[in-house]
Parts: C-alpha cells; structure tokens; sequence
C-alpha cells in the first residue's frame, strides 16, 4: 500500500519553523495596517503576501514524500474463563460449550484482527488450546483482577482491546465491586475491556456455597463448619438438613454433625462443631439435602480434605507387670515432650501377699472398663506391652479395641509370656487387625535365644534406618519370642526369626500391617531395652533403642519421615477428567512402584475394586507421577507400595465441582459494568460476532522524499517576488 | 511359708523368656571387695520379697558386677553396698560408673554400717568426682520413691537411720540413691530362711517397713515416676488424706 504526502526539507528544525511564522505574521500584520493607515492598492498587499510565501518556501524548500507500507491489524486479546465452574450448564448446553461457541465467533469476526486467546482462572492467564480444552487442570476460581495485572506487567505489545469471555461469577472483582475498581481495570492496559456473557440466568439450585472452618484442625479439639448454603432460580426452600461425616476406610461413614439451614432471603448460615480424634489427612463429607426442583445436584455434597495436626501425640500405655522393657518403654515415652503419656501398669495379681493394709498400698484399681470404653477415641494410639487379656479383664473390650484400630487408632502388641498367644489374644476380634495371624493351637512361645533378623523391607523400611545407621544389620539377642503365624495380606515384616517358621515363611518377629484406617504393630519379643542396655547396646551410646521406637511410633502416627513415600496429587483430582499422583521418594536403588485404590466410606465393600497401577523408578529417579485414570465422586485412599518396604498412603477426595460449583448463578450484570466502566462494549454470546475490532495501524516500510523544485529556483523565485514587491511599492508612492 | 514362697518362685521362673527385664539387683565390686556375709544374701532376699509382693519379676541369684566391667552397662540397675571407706576408684571404675550414669542407670548406695558412716563418705567422695556437676540434694517427702507400691512416710533399713535419703538427681530423674540404712542387713536372709540380722530397734514394723521400702526402690527403678502420674494424683491424695 502506497501514501503520498509533503514535507519540508531535511536539516529544518522546528525553531526555524516557527521563526519564520512569526515574521510572516508579523509581516501580514504590518501589510494589514499600512492598508488601512495609507490606503494601499489591494494588489500591492497582495504582492506583498505572494512574496512572504515565496520567501517561506526558499528557506522550507518543499518537498514530496511517497511513503510504501501495510496495514497492521490490531493486536486483541480474548480472555475466556477457565474456570472448572463452566462445566455448569446455561441452557441445553454448558457454559464451556457456549464459551467456544463464542470464541468461534469471535475469531471469525475479528479475522482483520491478530487475536490472542487466553484463559484466565488463578494468576497469569495462560494461552489457550483448544484440543485441550478438556484438561483436569483447571482452577476453580475466576480472578480476572489478577490476570489484568500479569497482562499489563507482560512486556511485548500492549493489545487495543481486551474481550473477557465469562459467566460473571468472578472470585475478583465480585459483585460487590465498587465502580471505581471496575474502572481500574481498563486503566491498567488503557484499553476498553469488552465483555461476552455465557449465561444470562440461573438454574433453581440450592448449594453449599461456602464452608469455612475456624481454626487448624487439631485432633481431638472441637472445630466449627461454617456453612453458608444459598437457594436461587425461583427455588423454593425452607429448612435444607446438613450432615457432616468422616470418611474412613473400609468402614460407613461415621457422623460427625447434623444440622438445619433456615433459608431466609436465599441465604443461610449455620455452624455445625465437631472432633476429628484421628491425625493425618481425614476426608469430611458435607451434605445438603435439598428440595425438590433442585436443577444442580452437583453442589450439594462436597468433600473436605482436613490435615488434622496434633497438640501432643496422646498414648495409652499399658503393661502386665514392670520389668526393664517396660521402664525402657515408659522413659523413652515421657522423655519425649511431644507425647502425652497415659500409663496403667499391673505391679501386683490376685496371688501376690502384699502384706500390707489396702491404705498402705499405693495402687488403683486398673480402670479397664473406663479405660477401654469411655476415653479410648481420645487416644492415638494404644500400647498393650505383655498384658493378659483374660486375666486383667480386657477380653470383653477386644472388639472395641479392634473397631477402634479400623476407625484410625494405632497399636503396638509388644512381647513377653503374657502377649500374643499367651495373653489370650488369639481367636479375639484384637487378633484380626493384627498385622500377623495367631496360631492358636502352638504353645505361646518359644525359649531359645536368638537374633532377629532384619529383612529385606526391614532393610528398605525408613522405620528401621535410625537403628540401622548405628547398629548396621546387627540386633541384640533376644531371649525367647512370642509364637507369632503368617503375615496378613498388605502386612510386612521388618524382623523375623532366623530359625523359626510361620507358614512356608521365617516366623515374623517384628511386623507392621494396616487395618481399616489405623495401623497396628506386633513385636514378639520382650527384649528392645537391649538396644540400649547390652554390650550392643553400649556401642550406639544407647541411642539405638530410642531409635527403633522413634521410627515405630513415628510409622504408627503417619509421621512423614517414616513413610516410604511421599504422595500428593499432581492437581485437583474431579469427576470425569483424569487424575494423577505425585509420588517423591528418596532416590536410591531402582524400584518398581504399585499403586492400589480403595474407595472411602460406603462405597467400599459394593464397589467393585478399582484397578492396580503400576510403574518403575530408577534408582536416580526421585519423583514421578502416575496417571490413576478418571475417577467417580467420593474419597479414595491410594496405597503406595515401593518395592519391599512398608507402604504409604494417601487419602483424597475427587468431586463433581467443589468449590467451582458452589455458586452456579451467573453475573451478566457484574461483565455489563466492566464493558461500561472501561468504555468497552457488553455483548450476549450469541451476539459475540457483532463485535466492532479497532481500527488497524499503518506501518512504513519505504520512504522517498523528493524535492519539489531545486533550492535555486525557489531562491530566485523568493528575489523575484521581493522585486516585483518593491517596483509596486514604488508605483504606489509608498518608497 | 518359706517353701509355698519358693514354689511360688520357681514357678515364676521356670521360663528363660521374660526374665530377660527382671529385676536384678546386681552388686557392685569394687577394687576387689566383695560384698560380705550376712548381707551378701540380702540381694536375692530383695528379689525374693519383690518376686512375693508384686506382679514383677527378678532374678533370685543376683550377679556381681565390676564397676569397670562392661557388663555395668547391661542392666539399668545396681547396687553398691559396703561398710568401710572404698579407697579410690581406678579411672576404669570412674569411667565406667559415669557411663552407666549417663545411659540412665540407677545406682543404690547402701551403708552397710551407717553409724560410723566411712562407706557413705567415701563413696560420696567417689561419686563427686565423677559427677562434679551433680551433687547430692535431699528428696523431698513427696517424691515418687515414697509412694511407687507401697506409702511409705520414710526411709527404714535395718537401722531406723535419717528419715531423709539424699540422691543424685540428673534430669527429672534420682539416679543414685544415698542410703544410711543398712538396707541390706534388713533383707538379708539366712538359709534356713530367717532373717540374719535384727533390726535396730527390734521390731516387726521395721522389718516390715524396711522390707516396703526396698519394693518401692524396685519399683522405682521398674516403673520410674508412674506414680506421679496425673491419673494417679488424686487417688493417692484421698488415701493418704485419712493417715494425716
């Protein structure tokens, strides 16, 4: 494309120019007011201004510019929500199907416009592919605020106008957006934001639209829900009933709360208290009940993920009698602050002659039935440390000790004649969760010395690399050990006998195993204070039994450090779009890694068992994600097993929309005042290719500037002009 | 009794398994010195009582240890008894007393002739230059040693002695116990079963409270501070309420 215009020529500045047309008005003024005082012929005047021009042109020298260039069309950037919130339907479609649908448009109209798609949710935006549109990866919120701010930090081309593609329910700016901040938003790139609206309205729902909690989770302290449940789209709604309940493994859920939202206006709070007892990760099904008519069902439920902390890990130690494994025990507990140590110890039986007056004694009855009904939820974990069952009364609360395990407690069984098989335990509902079956029929235990044996989990188990560091594979011999059977399915054994056999395998000696949410721990022997009081002992500074019983106790809390790996998932895990886990490991041998999933809570025993993943680390290999595929509504427990050592695990929720879907009302109103605040325009979307694009720029590429006439001649026809001039003034009798 | 005592005993101790955390009240020899006869009994009198009294177990043929022998360091407990002045301990014997201290050992002190005191003074003065840093301070009426199975309003052994025990205290913990007592003459028995030594002043109630006050220094060393617990606090304050 060819421009032709005029210039001046080159080397004139700006000063000159203006120099000269302030003679030449000077000049013209002092034609003008001889004219009038002599009465000057007009054609003298006239003679006058030809040469002023003449004389401006020698000194301008004009010229002839022909400039070759092309139109650029302006730059637009189209921001679409990418909010998960648009898989929430506007019509017979979604809002993400009318949103393309727009943008289709959009495209199609702006085709002299170069068009930037972005998609805004959380932060930057970022570009937009629309083959994967689909992607699990999308916010729940819509911070348009924050994507204007990234845009105009952006260096590169500022763009001419902005098109934000949304439903209105922004996180920032929200409805309640003063004016004057909508208008800073176009201030920001100084450009008029144009708005699209997917949705114009809502459907009839009732919601969960907000839940909130006030403070940390700390396991057995009270924490309060606030809920804030909303009923829009001419929906009637009254009382809507609230349930909230904890998600466990392999058992129903357990209530937790129960409530009544009184709608008033559309709106509703209600604070719902309630007490995780169990640390670590816990899965909180919230769920409203609501009225007939209710067109979204999708945010009706969700799914809370607690990271519940603990004050102090709170133990329940219990003995049959003191012996030096017992005082090992209890000073290892009581030295350590972050534990608050709850012990009963039996110091005498029914067959012991005291000698002495009740009063003079110094002993409480072992409070068995409180103990073991009453305050065993407040417990984290439980220590039965060579105790008779049948003996000390505590066979009657086996069952409540085994659900209370399933339910998320810890247990240890330690060794001695009165553990296992010699304490009754055998055939008990105790024995189920234990991480070892109890051969009932075999005597309770065996007198040999020996050394246990660490295996090759043992070898690999973070439990055991405190005592392995210090004492490398070596143990203290043990005087004798409990009879202990075969590994449960899932249990590990980190010790075993070198002699005897459990089963086609070595007898365990030292296992760990999960059951239901909790873990339990069966050690069969009565000999750990040797890692501190023995001539092996001696040579790790008796720091190695404190080691064994950090890593223990450690493996029974969930500590993280104790955990073959860590495991979190690689985004927010959502009905219907594909989910991964992280899994972090300390890099070392290489290791192949098998994934299974288990759902949470009711679903467990009717639904039929998810799939084994599976994948290979190299020894380099430190972290790696594995794709779990697409997952249904409700919580999960992922059980990661690397290579021999003890598995860890990972509870998770995957929801329909969450925290997305909480509020499915559009806001048409809140783009309109964005359009109008920053001086852009706000269209339906079926009316998006009825957007006007800025103008385009012209950009030069060729300049030819040529003289219009030579310089001399302009100088010649400037001396002429002054003659001729002067030869008038003088036939006017003005020289 | 004696012979219902010992059935009772060997069917306690019929199994290797479990006795591996008995109670051992093992003595210490020092220098060469061994424990003389009568008191030399009063070690398996302990445990025999202690084995009697109570749900724990204990070794009824208690062994010697030498304070500069590593197998100090294999029990948490030990006892040192004796009535003329030690001498000096050897660097072996200073440095194996110091481990056994710092690995959280306890160690009884009994003076087997506390009127004339030279076994006390002598192993105080052994005890401060190992342990300069902590010197012995008296327990209070209220410590846990009082109350671990028996109430016991003080100390007794054989002689009545001071009605106060001092200790060296690291941590929370009374690791070595100060006796002036005579704790073993009073457990001592002799092998027709009887007791070999009379208490001064001659009493059953002594004996007797000699006899407590030994299961509540095993207890001590079983259960450390279990009786301070909080769990226990009020039940022991109601039970002692009426005495007072």
């Amino acid at each position: 494309m060819t421009e032709r215009g005029f210039g001046m020529a080159e080397g004139v500045s700006s000063l000159l120019v203006w120099s000269l047309a302030a003679l030449l008005a000077l000049w013209l003024g002092l034609l003008l007011a001889e004219g009038r005082g002599r009465r000057v012929p007009l054609w003298v005047t006239f003679s006058g201004l030809a040469t002023a021009l003449l004389v401006a042109a020698a000194v301008l020298r004009p010229t002839r510019v022909t400039s070759r260039g092309s139109e650029l069309f302006p730059k637009v950037v189209v921001l679409l929500d990418r909010s998960w919130r648009l898989g929430l339907k506007a019509g017979e479609q979604t809002r993400e199907q009318v949103e393309l649908d727009a943008l289709h448009a959009l495209q199609k109209q702006l085709k002299h416009a170069r068009v930037e798609v972005l998609g805004f949710g959380e932060g930057a935006p970022a570009p937009f592919v629309e083959s994967q549109a689909g992607s699990a990866e999308r916010p729940t919120d819509s911070d348009l605020t924050s994507a204007l701010r990234a845009l105009s930090a952006a260096p590169g081309e500022r763009p001419k106008a902005l098109v934000v593609v949304s439903d209105g329910r922004l996180s920032s700016p929200n409805e309640n957006a003063t004016t004057e901040t909508l208008r800073q938003l176009g201030t920001r790139l100084g450009v008029p934001i144009h708005t699209v609206k997917l949705a114009e309205n809502g459907l009839p729902d009732a919601s969960i639209r907000r839940v909130a909690t006030t403070g940390a989770a700390v396991a057995h302290q009270k924490i309060a829900l606030q809920l804030t449940v909303g009923c829009s789209g001419g929906l009637a709604c009254d009382e809507l009933p609230i349930t909230v309940e904890e998600l466990l493994h392999g058992e129903p859920p357990a209530l937790l709360a129960q409530g009544n939202a009184k709608v008033q206006g559309g709106l509703a709070t209600v604070e719902l208290p309630f007490t995780l007892d169990r640390a670590g990760r816990r899965l909180v099904r919230v769920r409203l009940d609501a009225p007939a008519g209710d067109r979204v069902p999708e945010n009706n439920l969700r799914l809370l993920t607690f990271d519940v902390t603990r004050e102090r890990v709170r133990l329940l130690h219990v003995a049959g009698r003191p012996t030096y494994d017992v005082r090992a025990l209890r000073m290892w507990l009581k030295a350590d602050e972050s534990i608050d140590l709850i012990a009963f110890f039996i110091l005498r039986t029914n067959t012991d002659a005291m000698q002495a007056d009740e009063s003079e004694l110094a002993l409480i009855p072992f409070p068995v039935d409180e103990l073991f009904t009453e305050h065993l939820p407040s417990f984290d974990a439980v220590i039965l440390q060579d105790i008779d069952a049948v003996e000390y009364k505590l066979e009657r609360h086996l069952p409540a000790l085994a659900r209370y395990v399933r339910a998320g407690g810890g247990l240890i069984m330690v060794g001695g004649p009165s553990a296992f098989l010699g304490g009754g335990y055998a055939g008990s509902p105790l024995a189920e969760v234990l991480p070892t079956t109890l051969p009932e029929h075999e005597p309770p235990f065996d007198t040999a010395s020996f050394e246990p044996r660490t295996t090759q989990a043992g070898r690999a188990a973070p439990t055991l690399r405190g005592v392995r560091e210090l004492l490398g594979d070596e143990l203290p011999q043990m005087q004798g050990s409990n009879t202990l059977g075969p590994l449960r399915p899932g249990a590990i054994a980190l010790w075993e006998h070198p002699d005897r056999r459990a089963g086609g395998a070595a007898m365990p000696v030292l296992a760990l195993g999960e059951s239901g949410d909790g873990r339990a721990i069966a050690l069969g022997v009565d000999g750990t204070h040797l890692l501190q009081w023995s001539e092996l002992g001696e040579r790790g500074a008796g720091r190695a039994y404190g080691a064994l019983w950090e890593g223990l106790v450690g493996w029974l809390m969930r500590d993280p450090r104790y955990e073959s790996a860590r495991i979190d998932l690689a985004h927010e895990c959502r009905v219907g779009a594909p989910v991964e886990l992280s899994i972090t490991r300390l890099p070392g041998t290489a290791a192949d890694v098998k994934v299974t999933l288990e759902r949470l809570g009711e679903n467990a025993s009717g639904a039929p068992p998810l799939p084994e993943k599976r994948l290979h680390m190299e020894g380099n290999v430190e972290t790696a994600n594995l794709a779990l595929g697409v997952l249904d509504e409700g919580g999960y427990s992922a059980i990661v097993h690397i290579g021999s050592a003890p598995p860890a695990r990972f509870d998770f929720a995957c929801e329909r929309g969450g925290a997305a879907f909480a509020d499915s009302r559009p806001d048409p109103s809140l783009l309109d005042r964005i359009a109008e605040e920053t001086g852009g325009v706000s269209l339906r979307a079926a009316d998006a290719g009825r957007l006007k694009a800025p103008p385009a720029t012209h950009v030069a590429s060729q300049r030819l500037v040529a003289p219009l006439l030579p310089a001399w001649l302009w100088a010649l026809f400037a001396a002429s002009g002054i003659g001729a001039h002067w030869y008038a003034r003088r036939r006017a009798g003005l020289v | 009794m004696l012979s219902g005592l010992a059935a009772l005993v060997s069917a306690r101790t019929a199994h290797a398994f479990g006795d591996v955390g008995a109670f051992d009240p093992r003595v210490v020899v020092t220098g060469g010195k061994r424990l003389a006869a009568p008191r030399s009994a009063g070690p398996s009198g302990w445990s025999m009582e202690l084995i009697n009294r109570t749900s724990a177990p204990a070794r009824l043929v208690p062994r010697e240890v030498g304070l500069d022998k590593p197998e100090l360091c294999y029990e948490p407990f030990a006892l040192w008894a004796g009535d003329g002045d030690v001498g000096g301990l050897s660097v072996a014997e200073r440095r194996g007393l110091l481990k056994f201290i710092r690995l959280g050992g306890v160690l009884v002190v009994d003076d087997s002739n506390p009127a004339q005191g030279a076994f006390g003074r002598s192993v105080r003065r052994e005890l401060l230059r190992v342990l300069p840093e902590s010197p012995p301070v008296r327990l209070d009426p209220s410590h846990v040693l009082y109350k671990t199975f028996y109430i016991v309003d003080r100390p007794v052994g054989r002689v009545l002695g001071p009605p106060t025990i001092d200790a060296i205290v690291r941590g929370k913990n009374a690791q070595v116990l100060l006796l002036q007592h005579d704790l073993l003459g009073a457990l001592a028995r002799s092998e027709e079963g009887g007791f070999s030594l009379e208490t001064e002043p001659q009493s059953y109630e002594q004996r007797q409270h000699a006899i407590r006050f030994a299961v509540n220094i095993a207890m001590y060393v079983l259960c450390s501070d279990y009786k301070d617990d909080q769990v226990h606090a009020p039940f022991l304050m109601r039970r002692r309420a009426p005495a007072r």
